[in-house]
């Protein structure tokens, strides 16, 4: 008695395990070990307190006498029946059984039922009543959990025993005495098989509620600070480009969870209930995981049909969170619930012979993962489906490279997958990829549908140049991408006959010129340049002027040029001698514009038919003044309206100009003004000195009309 | 017609699935082949599921697990050959409306209201294929319990704890069955059941987690209902047209989906209904029927007791399980002979039926992801077409 007191208090956990009367399992437990319950549930660490409190129990003293036989660690020498000398013989037993096993001799001890078995059973039952009613004590103390464990263990052991001793005695005649010792040890197998299931029991909702505890608390306690805030960030982030944004919680378990977890599990799997185990498991993961994806990364389940109905902005809305989501998954949590499912199954030896061991932890996550990804990926494959709009293309290139940059670490990712999820990834991939080819093949309708006849004012740079250029400088910021898709599309047309999207068709229109190194994409780049070429000189014809077409003409492809050099993407695409092209054409818009517009003029400066015989004639030279004079001024009106933004283009037009007209007017201003009677006829006739009109010169061009100065 | 010259290399594919139809079918096109065409479709779509009528076998019930006369009605296996049956449907119907095909003329009315409203029933169906195979998910979660419920009850001797653990099993297997969403009763019940700290490990929540969730709100009766809306047979002169097929295959569309809610435990299928609409004067619809009807029974018969979903194999579960429990609840070690032989043979049934789940829920949620990848592509090429037909109306510049 003495030795147990002093047991008692040095094992006060003990105590607390079993405050709760053993006979009446009803008995409201006491408010203060309630709490006490729950801060052990998750400190873990609270022996010296419990140590404390144990001794301060009221009740203890009622529960010594119970406690002697229970407790586990008693000395091997103190009064009978104790557990833990009842342990030791059977673990004896088992022993001497094991050995024969081994040594391989065929006959197993008809052990007449050592009256130390049905002992053990008593204690090990009165042990779990504790446990039954007040199941918060289990396991806040290791070592008292791994004796319930041992205790399982040596059930398992001996349940196993028994089973393989009745089986090979069942065959065995042995007449008469057969019924009888087949019933005793039937009777054995029954009440160990009862007390097997009743302890696998217990353990399924210890192992369930650590799972859900940990599941609600959410956290490994080193990652929990601050995390509210953090997920807050990456909800609200719209870029989860950056990597640094990226919340790497993962909703796992504590490590301790674990281990607790994973002698759980160990000891149903032995014991044959390694089903139940994997069932509780594998469900509560499952929950935890989309509670997860719900809660730390804000993903949200929507519906196909939903995001079909959806407007653009609130589902371009999810969809950094979608590709957050999947970032989080793939490098992370995937990692992570594998682990876990390792650490808590992976060391588990073939015990239960419908589930193939090592291959529990891989097989728990093949179906938690492929579950996950298929709901993740069924989003990618409606957003695809959405109505095309060009303004979808950025996001949709930046969900395609999402899934693309996972699939080669697929393998690694996911070893249990029958190749099916990468199926599925490629899949949505490609249909991702599609709708991406698709919008961008639409530039060509959008720019074939610009059918507008209205030119715009002063031949300026057309509205619907701007948004081609700056939609194409934007998508060729994801030019690699869009090779890419371009080259998969082709080859998927290749693979499936019964689709063939519109860009092939017209493909024998254009592949005339294009040599057959073009990628696909560039030769669609250059198709929706010729487009846009085509289209602008429809437009240039709407001028009435021909020197304004070529200016308008000028303006786009100066803009175009500019644009393309602007951007190292589209011009590697595109080539320098394509730009180089570019710029002779702008060179024949700028001499036909010269010529359209100021060789007539140029005409009246010229000498000829105004020196007869070295004779001027005046009347011929008034009119040439003034006819040079009406055509300038005409000119400069009309054409300070027109408009080159381009400062360089502007200026080299004015200095093109200025070099054809200027030394012109000069060298016939030299040559006539004199013929001229200086004073009233001078001033009529000439009105402009050589300096007035490059000044004017200098006004073209620009958008305001000058009025005549 | 660039278009049409464009399509016809496809031959391959009419020529496998037994459409024929002229290599070079010019655009104003030849009249009688396309009649005899839309009365092929027509023909293979009654034939399809007359054989899936006939070939039902009617003791679905019964224990004979052998069906020699085929397989037992909304059972994995004839859930499987009702999806091949559909794939085919569905390339027949591609063949004879799309394909060497102006696209121009699936542009005109009334296929202009007609063919949309088939892709949107084609996406609405994409939702009930993911909620079905969530929803087979949860089957497979039924299957883990009752194998542990027939582990426990192979175990010889046969004793207490195992006979507990098939208890525990089989009740949580029962339980789940029955906790539609529907069955507010029923879980209120359990809810009050399960009072006490453990209340978290017990029934009520226990089950709910056996499945996982749709989007917020979803529901399959409301979806199989939307998908039901405008869902009416061409009149007139229509009927001759392409109208037919598209309503054909809307029609079989719905019908495989509400199908598979009824059989699947799925999200929210309170309201499903027993009936919709099918043009009862038309030939091609009569099995289908004849199908719903017996689908409809077998519905009013599990009604009352809130059932989650008529697939076969989780009713004889049920049923199995019900009279499983009832043997574990008066059992005593030892038990007679007489008794066991029966219980035995439950056991070995149950058995089967984890097998069949085994071997069958995998490939039948394959199955239904080619469903759902057919339907994403033939939308797609649907769309393709409409685009291009589009194009060829745009006036040039």
């Amino acid at each position: 008695m003495e030795k147990n007191l002093a047991e008692n208090s040095g094992k006060a956990e003990d105590m607390n395990t079993g405050d709760n009367t053993t006979n009446s399992p009803a008995a409201p437990e006491p408010e203060d070990n309630k709490l006490d319950a729950k801060t052990d549930g998750e400190g873990e660490k609270a022996a010296d307190s419990d140590h404390a409190e144990g001794d301060q129990d009221p009740k203890e003293e009622e529960k010594k006498e119970e406690e002697e036989e229970e407790t586990a660690e008693a000395p091997p020498d103190s009064p009978p029946p104790n557990l833990e000398k009842v342990s030791e013989d059977i673990d004896k037993l088992l022993a001497t059984q094991q050995h024969n096993a081994d040594a391989n001799k065929k006959e197993v001890t008809t052990f007449d039922t050592p009256n130390f078995i049905p002992i053990f059973l008593q204690l090990v039952e009165e042990k779990m009543k504790r446990y039954e009613t007040n199941e918060a004590k289990l396991g806040e103390n290791a070592e008292e959990k791994s004796s319930f464990l041992e205790c399982v263990n040596r059930i398992s052991k001996l349940m196993k025993h028994f089973s393989e001793y009745a089986q090979s005695h069942q065959e065995e005649d042995q007449e008469e005495n057969k019924d009888k010792v087949k019933g005793k040890t039937d009777l054995i197998i029954n009440g160990l098989g009862a007390l097997q299931q009743r302890a696998m029991s217990f353990l399924e909702d210890e192992f369930r509620s650590l799972m859900e505890e940990s599941r609600n608390q959410a956290k490994p306690a080193e990652q929990n600070q601050n995390q509210k805030g953090k997920q807050q960030q990456v909800a609200e982030s719209s870029e989860p480009e950056s990597p640094a944004e990226m919340v790497t919680d993962f909703p796992g378990l504590p490590e301790e969870t674990v281990t607790k977890l994973s002698k759980i599990a160990k000891e149903m799997i032995t014991g044959g209930y390694g089903k139940e185990c994997c069932h509780v498991y594998a469900l509560s993961r499952r929950h935890a995981f989309e509670d997860g994806m719900h809660k730390l990364l804000g993903y949200e389940k929507l519906s196909i049909d939903e995001v079909q109905k959806m407007q653009w902005e609130p589902l371009e809305r999810e969809i950094p969170l979608w590709i957050n989501t999947w970032k989080e998954c793939t490098s992370v949590w995937f990692p992570g619930e594998w682990r876990l499912a390792e650490s808590v199954f992976g060391e588990e030896k073939e015990q239960d012979s419908s589930l193939s061991t090592n291959n529990i932890a891989a097989s728990l996550f093949a179906n938690l993962s492929r579950g996950i990804m298929i709901q993740l990926l069924n989003f990618a494959e409606s957003v695809a489906m959405t109505k095309r709009a060009s303004e979808k293309l950025f996001k949709f290139l930046d969900m395609y490279e999402t899934l693309r940059d996972v699939i080669p670490d697929m393998e690694s990712l996911f070893p249990a997958d029958d190749g099916e999820i990468k199926a599925e990834t490629t899949s949505a991939k490609c249909r991702l990829g599609e709708a991406a080819v698709l919008i961008f093949c639409d530039l060509e309708n959008s720019i074939k549908s610009e059918t507008g006849k209205t030119p715009v004012a002063g031949g300026a740079v057309h509205p619907l140049t701007r948004y081609i250029m700056n939609y194409l400088r934007l998508a060729c910021e994801y030019k690699d991408t869009l090779e890419e898709v371009f080259k998969e599309h082709s080859k998927m047309e290749r693979a499936d006959s019964t689709s063939r999207p519109q860009y092939e068709d017209t493909k024998p229109n254009n592949n005339n010129k294009q040599k057959e190194n073009v990628s696909p994409f560039a030769a669609q780049l250059m198709r929706v340049m010729e487009l846009l070429d085509t289209n602008l000189e429809g437009k240039a014809k709407l001028y009435k002027e021909v020197p304004l077409s070529c200016i308008f003409m000028m303006n786009n492809g100066r803009y175009i040029v500019q644009k393309i050099k602007g951007s190292t993407e589209i011009y590697e695409v595109m080539g320098e001698t394509w730009c180089r092209k570019r710029s002779t054409e702008l060179r024949t818009y700028h001499k036909n514009y010269q010529v359209e517009t100021w060789s007539k003029i140029l005409s009246s400066l010229s000498p000829k038919g105004l020196n007869e015989n070295g004779k001027v004639h005046k009347p011929v030279l008034k009119e040439r003044f003034k006819s040079f004079n009406a055509a300038f001024e005409e000119i400069h009106k009309t054409q300070s309206a027109w408009v080159v933004y381009d400062e360089q283009l502007q200026s080299e037009l004015r200095v093109s100009i200025s070099a054809l007209v200027i030394p012109a007017y000069r060298s016939f201003l030299g040559r006539f003004s004199q013929y001229l009677d200086p004073g009233r006829q001078t001033v009529k006739y000439i009105k402009y000195q050589a300096e007035d009109v490059e000044t004017c010169i200098d006004e073209l061009f620009d958008g305001n009309p000058h009025g005549r100065r | 017609m660039p278009a049409t010259t464009e399509n016809n290399n496809q031959g391959s594919f009419l020529g496998r699935i037994s459409i024929r139809r002229n290599q070079v079918m010019s655009m104003d096109g030849s009249h009688d082949q396309e009649m005899e065409d839309l009365e092929l479709f027509q023909k293979h779509i009654g034939d399809r599921f007359s054989e899936l009528l006939s070939s039902t076998s009617e003791d679905s019930s019964s224990s004979s697990s052998s069906s020699s006369s085929g397989d037992a009605l909304l059972s994995i296996a004839w859930l499987r050959r009702l999806l091949d049956e559909f794939l085919c449907c569905e390339a027949e119907f591609k063949a004879v409306v799309l394909m060497g095909r102006d696209p121009s003329q699936i542009t005109k009315p009334p296929l202009d209201k007609l063919l949309p409203d088939l892709l949107d029933r084609g996406v609405k169906s994409l939702d009930v294929c993911n909620a079905v195979t969530l929803g087979l998910d949860a089957v497979k979660n039924l299957q883990r319990l009752a194998e542990i419920a027939v582990a426990a009850l192979e175990q010889t001797p046969l004793g207490d704890g195992q006979v507990r653990r098939a208890k525990k099993a089989l009740s949580a297997l029962v339980a789940a069955m029955l906790n539609d969403d529907s069955n507010a009763a029923a879980k209120g019940t359990e809810r009050t059941r399960s009072f006490g700290r453990r209340a978290g490990n017990t029934n009520a929540t226990k089950y709910k987690s056996l499945s996982w969730s749709m989007a917020k709100n979803w529901s399959a009766a409301k979806q199989i209902h939307a998908m039901m809306s405008n869902l009416t047979a061409p009149r007139g002169a229509e009927s001759s047209g392409l109208a037919q097929p598209m309503y054909m295959m809307s029609t079989v569309l719905v019908f495989v989906m509400w199908t598979l809610v009824a059989a699947v435990p799925c999200q929210e299928r309170n309201g499903l209904g027993t009936h919709f609409p099918l043009p009862r004067q038309l030939g091609w619809a009569q099995p289908m029927i004849g199908l719903q009807e017996k689908i409809a029974e077998e519905w009013k018969k599990k009604e009352k007791k809130g059932n989650v979903g008529l697939l076969e194999e989780m009713q004889r579960m049920d049923k199995l399980g019900q009279s499983l429990i009832e043997f574990a609840d008066s059992f005593q070690f030892p038990t007679e002979t007489e008794r066991m032989d029966e219980v035995k043979k439950h056991v070995e049934e149950l058995g089967d039926i984890c097998k069949k789940m085994e071997e069958g829920l995998e490939p039948l949620q394959q199955q239904i992801r080619e469903v759902f990848h057919r339907v994403v592509r033939s939308r797609t090429e649907f769309l393709l077409a409409l685009d291009q037909a589009a194009k060829s109306t745009t006036p040039a510049l």
